[in-house]
């Protein structure tokens, strides 16, 4: 389903001074696999998820996803490539702090402008799968840290995408809810979703529901 | 030479215009020449971040310069003021060697940029972006035209000696000018007609059995006999007058400015019936508007003889 080919990314920070966050990168996922991408700070894992997300180009080397060349796509088509295949779970949840809860989880929902009737029954399911209906009209930066990793995924499901991509999910939560956090995970893996993680919690190291540790270093894959 | 506002802004402008397509114009040789659509080489990928860059430097440069046409004009009419004999932009046309030379680029060059903007519009609809390297070779004889507009247009500026007595349009226009102006005056009035009328009925045959070449190939013919029958015909009943053929005097306040509202309708109507036999998909909306312009052109230059003859009760 996602395939990276020979993928090479350089940053270039100026003349004299360009990074290699990723070299020579072969992977290949599945549909429905539960993909864990391992390393320090700094060693190429968000490099990874933002080709697969079509958030940034690589230097050279493609990145397939489905069939379609995503790392050929035009600007505006990966937009609509994103909005319909991705959905994005972020360290810092980057919710919008002065939106309620139901206002940040339709957000992704606004530029396909579905009808209001299935916007609405979309969100009370979300809310219900992640227990968040009690909190629906409360201003998300009153919510607590797990509550608001809640909403971040609910936000991330909204558009049903195919791949869901989390970026450090586990570093702001304590270990209680970041054990819940996997239980969500194993939940949406059994919905045959693509889920990559990059993390260096090694929560997720000993999962029995994770199909493959990918151990990235200096944008190099060891195993 | 003449430094008028107007001028000056011009001048400022093509300088702008310069600077930036020079720019762009760098960069699309080198994505003409190496552009590999199938390729994922670092190369291929900043070429494709540089073709983002060069389209909206051209897209830009050509928005602004389509309606800097009627502006141009404007500015003629404007300056025609000053310069002795001059009686309206004909005159100072004629006034300098370049003025014919650049009135004809400009107008190849509104077709020309035009058809790149399409061409243009038309390539990043799609996904695979098909048309990324022929749109940047167009732009490339696109430059050399916009190029020798600007150095046209400043050796018309910088030429014009306002001490100078000139022509003025009804010289000019006149079936007794030996120029190649007077063969217009050989066409008979009825044959002239015939191909005016006869041609805005092949080119809606054509739009109803969609034939996409013939349509173009027809709204070409269509420009160019709209604009001998404007000059010829037309003309004589906007100004009321029998020996008045000037296709520049109806711009002025005098006619209502009535010319830029010609122009336009007859310059979009086949711009938009031309680019119909370039594109390979067929759109609908292209021939539409083109039919509809092209009416509404027919509609207001056969108003003024209608009208004219109600009114007085012959034909001039």
């Amino acid at each position: 389903m996602i395939q990276l080919q020979n993928v090479n990314k350089r940053y270039i920070i100026n003349k004299n001074h360009t990074v290699d966050a990723l070299q020579n990168i072969n992977l290949d996922f599945k549909e429905g696999e539960l993909i864990v991408l391992k390393g320090a700070s700094g060693s190429g894992k968000s490099t990874i998820l933002s080709l697969i997300a079509a958030l940034s180009k690589p230097t050279s080397g493609e990145v397939i996803v489905d069939g379609k060349r995503i790392s050929k796509l035009p600007d505006h088509f990966a937009s609509i490539y994103r909005r319909e295949n991705i959905g994005f779970i972020f360290q810092k949840y980057n919710l919008i702090p002065n939106l309620t809860v139901e206002e940040n989880i339709l957000l992704p929902l606004i530029p396909s402008n579905p009808s209001e009737k299935y916007a609405s029954v979309r969100l009370d399911d979300l809310m219900k799968q992640f227990n968040i209906e009690h909190k629906k009209n409360i201003i998300v930066q009153n919510l607590s840290g797990g509550e608001q990793q809640r909403v971040a995924i609910a936000r991330a499901h909204i558009n049903n995408p195919k791949i869901i991509i989390a970026d450090e999910p586990t570093a702001n939560l304590d270990e209680k809810l970041s054990l819940h956090f996997c239980e969500i995970l194993k939940e949406l893996k059994q919905s045959n979703k693509t889920i990559i993680v990059a993390t260096h919690d090694p929560l997720f190291f000993n999962l029995d529901f994770v199909d493959k540790i990918i151990d990235i270093k200096n944008g190099h894959i060891i195993s | 030479m003449i430094l008028s506002p107007e001028v000056l802004t011009i001048f400022i402008l093509n300088i702008l215009f310069l600077l930036f397509a020079s720019i762009a114009f760098v960069l699309s040789l080198k994505i003409f020449f190496k552009w590999n659509s199938n390729a994922t080489t670092t190369l291929q990928y900043n070429l494709e971040k540089q073709s983002i860059l060069s389209a909206t430097i051209i897209k830009y440069i050509f928005i602004i310069k389509l309606p800097l046409f009627l502006f141009f004009i404007f500015t003629l009419d404007k300056i025609s003021l000053s310069i002795t004999g001059a009686m309206c932009a004909a005159g100072v046309v004629d006034a300098t060697p370049y003025g014919t030379y650049l009135f004809v680029i400009k107008i190849i060059n509104i077709y020309v940029f035009g058809f790149w903007l399409a061409f243009h519009y038309l390539d990043i609809k799609q996904e695979e972006s098909p048309y990324t390297q022929q749109k940047f070779g167009l732009f490339i004889i696109a430059f050399i035209l916009l190029f020798a507009e600007i150095v046209l247009e400043t050796l018309m500026f910088y030429s014009i000696d306002i001490s100078k007595m000139v022509s003025c349009c009804g010289t000019l226009y006149s079936s007794t000018t030996a120029s190649y102006i007077s063969t217009i005056f050989l066409i008979k009035t009825p044959l002239l007609l015939s191909l005016f009328y006869g041609t805005f009925i092949f080119i809606y045959l054509f739009y109803i059995f969609k034939q996409k070449h013939l349509f173009a190939i027809f709204n070409l013919l269509f420009l160019i006999i709209a604009l001998i029958s404007l000059i010829s015909f037309f003309g004589t009943y906007i100004y009321q007058l029998p020996t008045h053929h000037c296709p520049f005097c109806f711009l002025q306040k005098d006619y209502y400015y009535v010319g830029y509202l010609i122009y336009t309708v007859l310059f979009v109507g086949t711009f938009y019936g031309i680019i119909v036999g370039f594109k390979n998909e067929q759109d609908p909306r292209n021939y539409k508007i083109s039919l509809i312009f092209n009416f509404f052109y027919i509609i207001i230059v056969s108003l003024y003889p209608i009208i004219f003859y109600i009114n007085n009760g012959v034909w001039l």
